[in-house]
């Protein structure tokens, strides 16, 4: 809960700003209350209690602008830091691009933090007994008890398939072994209040239930292989940790018996857990931030048709019940659900009011809150759908470091994933790469699914595209 | 130098209370209990467009409360040091032996004793009143304190930066260049009455630069980080970062993707000890190693590199940004060498991984703030010089292959031991030479299999100084450094 000491000591800082010498100034407290419990091989390894006050202050002092941040909130010494700060911000280089938001823009009907539906009650009546249950009652291992590998094991469906590939199974004499799952409960409540001195009110609350797994694994060579899965809600009602543990168990398992795959140009089905990683670069490169400093691929690319005819992307934080939605950004501007790329063609940059001001254009949002992907082509909406589209190709599913040049959009990533045939899956790739540019690899989508987990603040669902390079 | 009675006052409690708060987290039965109190500030300026026109401070202050029973944590926190909200946070991190006893039982699961009093029991009532905080050796210093300089000094530094790069190339077309420190007022009480504390700051500057040639565009950055005060503003370190992010800029504009594939890699000195940080680093961490999901983990002992080669993490290097005079446990920073003549000699260890294995901590427990539990984390990783030659040396020992030099960031897969880094530049070889330029590609391999396969160490080791932070779990300042190294065969990202 937000207490009303907090609120009235956030507006309180406008005014010590005031008293301080600044013109304008906005006032944001983020509260998180947050309790984990995290267990090793299904018994609990580590209790934490977490509680996070912080107040952001962004100050525009004759003509010039300064960010500053604390945790010590007592009235003296938030009245000395905010004295400082002004100090500081004086000292700086005139920037008369720097101003907050017109008030027109600004959030009104973020007034009791809860418009969304997403700051559950139920979370006030969660104990710490129930929190080493959630977290205990879920481990697979726990779980298994006493119970022979095997039949630990014979809890992912795809053992008989991993088996067969791998000429080895559990059970067996130096055979396969679970060498240790990890799993991490967690829930929390979160407040944002901002304030400017323009007369901006907005508040924010959500609460989030998450439950993590990752299991570690070895096939009978001794090599070693980590599946993980997490599920997460902002309503304790609809939240599944029981589906955790069984799906690590599943990509682990499924990960046994590697093989190199010969490099070339392949179909890719990118899986919707890691498929934000190719969104990613676009959203990047519509900031105007990057834009105004030339440092993107799509500097010229307002109106125009840079992607495939038929694609959109869209900015969803308004719908209601859903994790991750905002009413308003950090600058208290009023979100909005609407496109951001429609049938392919660019519909906005993300402008706050200083790029806005610097590059003489009008301001937008900050950033996207909750991109969507939604469904292209006609291949279907689940992965194996689109597997069985695409034929032979490789599906990935997981990122293992790499890059992309803003600049230029060529990037180059490490991946996991599955080399498949008639869209069957055949066997595990490992050390492999993607290389491309961002804007050739979207010209060649093939489909996007809808399968993008409503959990994520990123709605990217399978995709697919045509003639990638892979190289391992 | 300040005294163990400074660090009190600052945080405005007192050896009674200390006590009292260690006492109330081991009341539900734990058998070891920490404080960490923290004071940070940090503050930035930011050049962008021409002007230092953007700015600002921060401040993060708290005390973490630990409770080990047997291997299993408890962990509160407050972000004030009242009395009150201190005890609260003992109580929460209490809980632990709670549930420690409810489900196991703990009779098993305590820590041998033989690690946690290896170091001589060190009550601060012991020592005489205000006595001078002597005992670690410093590694770093502030002779110039970050928190007494004006905002208004650094301005035209990073002015004179962009100046200094102008000069060099006439293609730049934006220059961003931050300036960062930190200040961190640490101070740690433990269950054996051991008061430790330190003075942490931590300044750097990055720069990254656009060049436009033509209408395409590239970007370089480049960054410089110590742990030391003001003094390390210099003239020469302003001309070091500016031909660091202009140098290679023709080569870059006509850099292309290589044809991927396995081949030869000569990895140049510097910051090519990445390949260490994320290939073998991660790995040697001991608390992947105790749940046993590193790679390396039944390897202690054993042959994992040729002989000669040494791979060190070492908190002791003066003023480096991976250095510690004490880690987050209260262990003094120290010279670790995990391999010693290609065999795997010791994991890094926090006080929980040391007690498992029965031996001492190795300063490696550390911790992103307060707020974090300390973990095992690297702090310099490096391989010591070798005996063949010069990096010439070895490309000139390579018929086909690639010579990586600059590199952004990189990843691994703990219990797979497959890495990535991302190269951002470095150039084919063919028939022992340096040919065509190459960018945005990635380097994939296996930890221990690229371990041994590394064949030739030339004598040039060099410490990279730039911002590298690790991200395990928590964010934490490290550095890295290798000497040129040549790999028998690695996976090349390329058309």
């Amino acid at each position: 809960m937000l207490e009303k000491e907090e609120k009235l000591l956030t507006e309180k800082c406008l005014q010590m700003a005031a008293d301080a010498g600044a013109d304008k100034a906005r006032a944001s407290l983020s509260k998180n209350v947050m309790s984990i419990v995290s267990t090793l091989d299904g018994e609990v390894d580590k209790v934490t209690s977490c509680l996070d006050r912080s107040i952001t202050l962004n100050l525009f002092v004759d003509g010039r602008y300064g960010s500053f941040s604390t945790n010590k909130l007592d009235a003296d010494s938030l009245r000395s830091f905010i004295g400082r700060a002004v100090e500081t911000t004086r000292m700086l280089a005139p920037d008369p691009c720097r101003d907050l938001p017109s008030p027109s823009r600004t959030a009104k009907d973020a007034v009791s933090g809860n418009e969304l539906g997403i700051c559950d009650p139920a979370w006030n009546t969660v104990t710490p007994e129930q929190r080493i249950a959630f977290a205990l009652n879920n481990s697979v291992s726990r779980q298994a008890g006493r119970a022979p590998l095997t039949k630990f094991f014979e809890r992912a469906s795809c053992v008989a398939v991993a088996r067969q590939r791998s000429n080895s199974g559990p059970g067996e004499s130096g055979g396969w072994k679970l060498i240790s799952e990890e799993g991490e409960y967690s829930d929390s409540e979160y407040w944002n209040y901002v304030v400017d001195s323009q007369g901006t009110k907005v508040l924010h609350s959500e609460t989030s239930f998450e439950y993590f797994t990752e299991l570690t694994i070895q096939d009978s060579r001794g090599r070693k292989y980590s599946g993980g899965w997490w599920e997460a809600s902002p309503l304790l009602k609809d939240f599944h940790p029981e589906r955790v543990a069984p799906a690590a168990l599943e990509e682990a398992v499924m990960q046994i018996g590697p093989k190199r795959c010969r490099s070339g140009k392949y179909r890719a089905v990118i899986d919707s857990e890691v498929s934000q990683k190719v969104l990613n670069p676009i959203l990047n490169a519509l900031n105007a931030f990057n834009i105004q400093q030339k440092n993107s691929f799509l500097t010229d690319a307002l109106g125009k048709q840079v992607f495939p005819a038929g694609l959109d992307i869209m900015d969803i934080p308004r719908t209601p019940g859903e994790a991750c939605g905002k009413m308003f950004d950090s600058e208290g501007v009023a979100t909005s659900n609407h496109y951001i790329v429609k049938d392919g063609v660019v519909q906005e940059f993300f402008v706050n009011t200083y790029m806005a001001n610097k590059l003489g254009i009008a301001p937008t949002i900050e950033d996207a809150t909750r991109p969507f992907v939604p469904r292209f082509g006609s291949a279907g909406t689940a992965r194996q759908d689109i597997m069985a589209f695409c034929g032979d190709g490789i599906l990935i599913t997981d990122f293992c470091g790499g890059n992309s040049n803003p600049a230029t959009g060529d990037f180059s990533y490490a991946i996991q994933g599955y080399r498949f045939k008639g869209g069957k899956i055949v066997h595990p790739v490992r050390e492999m790469l993607i290389t491309g540019n961002i804007v050739d690899l979207w010209s060649r989508l093939l489909a996007a699914g809808s399968d993008a987990r409503r959990c994520r603040a990123k709605l990217t669902p399978t995709l697919a595209f045509d003639d990638v390079d892979f190289s391992g | 130098m300040k005294t163990q009675n400074d660090y009190l006052a600052h945080f405005g409690v007192t050896p009674g209370q200390l006590e009292a708060l260690v006492a109330e987290g081991l009341r539900s039965g734990g058998n070891w209990c920490d404080l960490f109190f923290e004071d940070t500030s940090y503050s930035e300026l930011v050049l962008r467009d021409g002007e230092v026109s953007s700015g600002g401070s921060h401040i993060d202050y708290g005390c973490g409360i630990r409770v080990l029973s047997g291997e299993k944590t408890g962990y509160g926190y407050a972000e004030s040091t009242d009395y009150a909200a201190l005890l609260s946070a003992a109580r929460s991190a209490s809980a632990i032996a709670l549930s420690s006893v409810a489900r196991n039982g703990l009779a098993s699961n305590h820590l041998p004793e033989t690690p946690l009093q290896a170091e001589p029991q060190r009550h601060f009532q012991q020592s005489a009143d205000n006595q001078t905080f002597t005992r670690h050796r410093l590694y770093y210093d502030q002779q110039q304190d970050w928190r007494a300089c004006a905002a208004s000094t650094f301005v035209p530094v990073l002015r004179k930066l962009e100046s200094l790069i102008r000069a060099k190339d006439s293609s730049v077309h934006k220059v961003i260049a931050m300036l960062g420190h930190q200040v961190s007022e640490i101070m740690m009480y433990n269950s054996l009455g051991e008061l430790t504390f330190d003075t942490r700051p931590v300044g750097g500057i990055t720069v990254t630069v656009i060049f436009v040639r033509g209408g395409r565009t590239e970007m370089n950055n480049a960054s410089r980080s110590f742990r030391a005060g003001a003094e390390m503003i210099t003239d020469s370190l302003l001309e070091e970062l500016a031909t660091m992010v202009t140098k290679g800029m023709d080569e870059r504009f006509e850099a292309k993707r290589p044809k991927g594939g396995q081949m030869p890699v000569v990895m140049a000195a510097g910051a090519s000890g990445i390949l260490l940080h994320e290939a073998m680093g991660h790995a040697f961490e001991a608390d992947f190693n105790r749940k046993g999901q590193s790679i390396f983990a039944d390897k202690m002992g054993k042959r994992v590199a040729h002989k000669g080669i040494n791979i060190i993490d070492d908190a002791t290097i003066p003023g480096n940004r991976g250095s510690v005079n004490v880690d987050d446990e209260g262990v003094p920073g120290q010279k670790t060498y995990m391999v010693e003549d290609g065999i795997l000699r010791s994991y890094l260890h926090d006080r929980i991984s040391a007690a498992h294995y029965g031996v001492a901590p190795t300063g490696n427990g550390r911790r992103e703030s307060f707020r974090y539990n300390p973990i095992p984390r690297m702090r310099c990783t490096y391989m010591e010089s070798g005996p063949d030659g010069t990096c010439e040396d070895l490309i000139a020992s390579v018929g086909k292959g690639i010579f990586v030099d600059q590199f952004s960031n990189g990843e691994v897969k703990i219990g797979e031991g497959d890495f990535t880094f991302y190269v951002k530049s470095g150039r084919l070889i063919e028939n022992g030479r340096l040919t065509m330029p190459v960018k945005d590609i990635n380097i994939v391999g296996n930890g221990p299999r690229a371990l041994a396969d590394i064949v030739a160490v030339a004598g040039d080791l060099k410490i990279d100084d730039s911002t590298w932070t690790c991200g395990k779990e928590q964010s934490a300042l490290v550095s890295c450094g290798i000497p040129s190294v040549l790999v028998k065969s690695l996976t090349v990202g390329g058309e």
